[in-house]
């Protein structure tokens, strides 16, 4: 059976939408079944990202039990141009939802976390995919933590800023240990020069020291990512750049693992 | 020989329903122990409490071990809880009768055997 990989984060803007997204078209790209949620219902940003600009149902709508999850997923393989598949399942970005998901009460927020938990069988287990990527919120929220607790890997994407760091450290201690979760780490915005193998060693090691858990990877802060203005899927648009080839990494460590 | 057939059911029946009524007895000697065991002598009863991951999060981890087993497996036995936790199974039985009595899990018997589950559907949220 395929994999769930829930990507997550203590603070907003350490990229974890920039990962999630360029680690499911890397990974379709690599001949899989993958299928990327858009799990951030307070700040939606995959359907912009990926110019989808209407969807007969959302992921909302899933949650609410109004549909069942097959009308909700949308398929964009032609943009990856093999084998490979990829779906996404895009989050309501008008102000009205985002109201409304902010609203719900924890009886709601039970009987979501059991439709998620139930993608495990009707995804992985009846449509045969091979992995379902969740891009979550940042922080404790509700709609993340179920996202975590269905997960079987947690990416935790980080940076080294300090107020990052220690929440991380903490998330790692009081979230992801306490729901027995393999967690692993990846380093985003890395000033320094990774190309070194010195250099790489010593940030193994100072993740190692700081979180207890595997380095994923190190993305280092490219212009290039920043210059895309979000209108640039690397793993899809620019095969050859540095990022993509990051990316390419990560996908494989993800793929050989059991 | 109806009447016979009606003699020779009843004992059986009677038996039956000891069985039954021991089990349920046994059932509740073990949250008893278990509550016992933690100190918990004040225990109140919640009815239907929700059990969402706010709650996971707050709970004793032994509790929350089996708690999420049930959460994932969506109906289970204490039999089946306990091949997945590897913990004993009158420990998860123990365990899963004192979350039916937290509110957090219901209990159905279907013949022999005892299931475990949240229910999901009882209320409607917002």
């Amino acid at each position: 059976m395929g994999k769930i990989i829930a990507v997550h984060s203590y603070k907003g803007g350490t990229g974890k939408t920039l990962v999630s997204l360029n680690l499911a078209a890397t990974l379709a790209k690599r001949g899989k079944k993958v299928c990327l949620f858009d799990l951030d219902f307070r700040a939606p940003s995959l359907s912009t990202l990926l110019k989808v600009e209407k969807a007969g149902f959302w992921l909302n709508d899933y949650l609410n039990g109004t549909c069942e999850i097959d009308r909700v997923l949308l398929d964009l393989s032609d943009r990856i141009g093999n084998s490979g598949k990829l779906f996404v399942a895009l989050a309501n970005p008008t102000t009205e939802a985002i109201r409304d998901m902010t609203a719900k009460d924890r009886k709601w927020e039970m009987r979501a976390l059991g439709r998620i938990l139930a993608l495990r069988n009707s995804l992985l287990g009846d449509k045969g995919f091979d992995y379902l990527i969740f891009d979550t919120s940042p922080g404790l929220q509700y709609s993340s933590i179920n996202a975590v607790v269905s997960a079987d890997l947690v990416v935790v994407a980080t940076t080294f800023d300090r107020s990052d760091v220690d929440g991380t450290r903490r998330m790692l201690r009081e979230l992801y240990d306490l729901f027995e979760k393999k967690t692993e780490v990846v380093l985003n915005k890395v000033l320094y020069d990774v190309s070194s193998t010195s250099g790489m060693g010593q940030m193994q090691a100072k993740v190692k020291d700081l979180y207890q858990v595997p380095l994923l990877g190190i993305i280092p802060c490219f212009c290039d990512v920043l210059r895309g203005e979000g209108n640039i899927v690397f793993a899809q648009d620019k095969p050859e750049h540095p990022f993509t080839k990051i990316l390419d990494g990560i996908a494989s460590k993800i793929d050989g693992m059991s | 020989m109806a009447e016979k057939e009606v003699l020779g059911r009843k004992p059986l029946l009677v038996l039956e329903k000891i069985r039954e009524n021991l089990e349920r007895l046994n059932d509740k000697m073990e949250v008893m122990i278990e509550l016992q065991k933690h100190g918990r002598k004040d225990f109140q009863p919640l009815p239907d409490a929700p059990l969402d991951v706010m709650t996971l999060l707050s709970m004793p981890d032994h509790l929350r071990k089996t708690a999420m087993t049930v959460c994932r497996l969506g109906r289970a036995t204490a039999d089946e809880i306990s091949q997945q936790t590897t913990r004993a199974r009158a420990v998860e039985s123990a365990y899963l009768n004192q979350l039916v009595i937290m509110g957090y899990l219901k209990k159905e018997r279907k013949g022999r055997k005892a299931y475990f589950y949240v229910d999901r559907e009882s209320k409607e949220g917002t």
